[in-house]
């Protein structure tokens, strides 16, 4: 049995891995399809890579979110670092589920217009941003330093929202996501 | 990388393959050089090899110039703390200017801490209880001394050992250690001797603002001063209170920074006047606390609201897709198995190729 600091390594490698070849993949992918790259041949290659290592990605952060958690030193989140890598990850989450859905009932229709094009791309590239400054915090917390530390990211500052707004903006999120996810199944039907 | 698509298959133009292995080869040598951590580990309970790090491997590392001597007391007393200091001269660092200490009883790189032979760290230099300690250099500084103050659980001779790791020229991992073994004698402890009880275990850290109280427990003891000093050296008296028999209170000031002193009782009895080794004390700031649930709660909305707003307006953005120019053409090169939703799959049995 190996211990949760371990496993927490082993997952975050896996995380941060995944993610970057996802961002480097969606850059390259809107490139192409804004037209700013005239490498038409290598969008379908970029997409799927994108998208598969934006989905292995997924599926190891939930192990390293948790095994983050359990191999904290402390009793719970005893530090604002900790807060906010909680904060990143789970909004690089959201970032990918997103873009992961969208992709998967909607197919190439994402990259079908410039603004459709453009918000995949973004959307994309912040999960892996969200990822980076989530590993970014991770080494400043156990370290000491990271290689974003020239930026000077206000790790120690936590902005916690009232709990009746975070209530709001949940609902909101899931109320934003059932309603796209009928019109995305009613839209991809249409095929 | 040019990429041309036939038959399926993906080829790759010679000049580009050879481009690749070279782009490739380079990032593989750069690996080298961002497996280091120069910002070091951490002070920690460590083995000798600091667990398995680059240098401790023999096939990566240095052998260090720096030169390593252990000192204690003359007389060391079973269940008594003691004091350790090694003295590390000649050292050569890298231009983050730090070194990694090591107190170790044997020189194997496994069971080899000095719990391991049966002592117990009460205290390093740097304010905690670990045999591996880190130590930043000033600029011009060559030579440095650390003590630990331990305490023997059973008689007999001990060997201690000392080793650093630390940098250098070309980010090369400087490995080193005590030319031989330091050998200590525990002795049985003389009856009525003044001494802190066998069971005390002395705070390592305090917080910021707060003053902080001692409680002291001894045997043997009719009188006790404590003395305490911060890093200017100067030394100061705080008043003792005895609650009890060999049980003592002491209280000194509040720490306004992060910063460590350094704190001693001398010990009055029916035996010989004893002096404990200097204890090492660190202020950090008081732990941060936070409300769990607000937490869990808004990072919660902050996965759904980013999901939720991305694909609603993916949704909205795809809803009215005009296809570009650029996207016919695009359609019109395409290979390989095209980007269907799983609908487009199902009717197309397997996925077309273009």
């Amino acid at each position: 049995m190996i211990s949760s600091q371990t496993f927490h390594v082993v997952t975050t490698e896996l995380v941060v891995g995944a993610f970057s070849v996802a961002g480097l993949c969606f850059m390259f992918c809107t490139l192409i399809h804004l037209g700013l790259l005239k490498r038409p041949s290598w969008s379908a290659i970029f997409d799927h890579v994108a998208h598969f290592t934006l989905a292995f990605g997924l599926a190891a952060t939930p192990f390293a979110i948790l095994s983050g958690l359990s191999s904290a030193p402390g009793e719970g989140l005893n530090s604002p670092i900790l807060v906010n890598k909680m904060f990143l990850s789970m909004t690089g989450f959201g970032f990918a589920l997103g873009c992961l859905l969208a992709r998967w009932r909607l197919g190439d229709k994402v990259w079908s217009t410039t603004k459709s094009t453009a918000l995949h791309g973004a959307s994309g590239l912040a999960a892996c941003g969200s990822i980076l400054l989530t590993a970014s915090a991770g080494g400043t917390f156990a370290r000491g330093e990271s290689l974003l530390d020239m930026f000077h990211l206000p790790y120690e500052h936590v902005l916690l929202f009232p709990v009746m707004v975070s209530a709001i903006a949940l609902v909101l999120g899931l109320t934003m996501l059932v309603l796209s996810w009928k019109r995305m199944n009613a839209s991809s039907t249409v095929h | 990388m040019d990429l041309l698509l036939s038959d399926g298959g993906i080829e790759l133009k010679t000049n580009y393959r050879i481009q690749t292995v070279l782009v490739l080869t380079l990032l593989l040598l750069c690996s080298a050089f961002g497996a280091a951590e120069p910002g070091g580990n951490g002070d920690s309970i460590q083995n000798m090899q600091c667990g398995g790090a680059c240098h401790g491997d023999a096939s990566m590392n240095e052998t260090s110039g720096s030169i390593l001597s252990l000192s204690s007391p003359a007389t060391i007393y079973v269940g008594v703390p003691t004091t350790l200091t090694l003295t590390a001269t000649n050292l050569d660092t890298s231009t983050t200017r730090l070194v990694g200490l090591f107190l170790l009883t044997d020189m194997t790189g496994h069971s080899d801490t000095p719990q391991d032979a049966g002592w117990e760290i009460l205290s390093d230099a740097n304010g905690g209880a670990m045999n591996y300690i880190e130590q930043k250099l000033d600029p011009g500084q060559n030579e440095t001394s650390i003590s630990w103050v331990l305490r023997a659980s059973t008689l007999g001779p001990t060997t201690f050992y000392a080793a650093i790791h630390h940098g250098g020229g070309y980010s090369s991992p400087f490995f080193g250690t005590t030319a031989s073994g330091f050998e200590v004698t525990v002795q049985p402890v003389p009856e009525n001797l003044p001494r802190l009880s066998a069971d005390f275990t002395p705070p390592t850290l305090r917080t910021l603002d707060t003053p902080t109280e001692f409680n002291i427990e001894t045997q043997f003891t009719d009188s006790m001063q404590f003395e305490w000093k911060s890093e200017d050296g100067l030394i100061m008296n705080a008043i003792v209170n005895s609650t009890e028999n060999n049980s003592w209170t002491a209280t000194i000031p509040a720490a306004l920074q992060p910063t460590t002193v350094q704190w001693r009782v001398i010990l009055g009895g029916e035996g010989p006047e004893q002096t404990t080794p200097w204890f090492t004390l660190a202020a950090e700031e008081s732990s941060w606390e936070v409300t769990i649930n607000a937490v869990y709660l808004q990072a919660f909305a902050l996965l759904f609201l980013t999901a939720g707003i991305v694909i609603a307006l993916q949704t909205r953005f795809s809803s009215d897709a005009s296809t570009s120019k650029y996207d016919e053409e695009l359609v019109g090169i395409k290979t390989g198995v095209s980007d269907k939703t799983p609908d487009d799959l199902e009717e197309n049995d397997g996925g077309e190729q273009a």
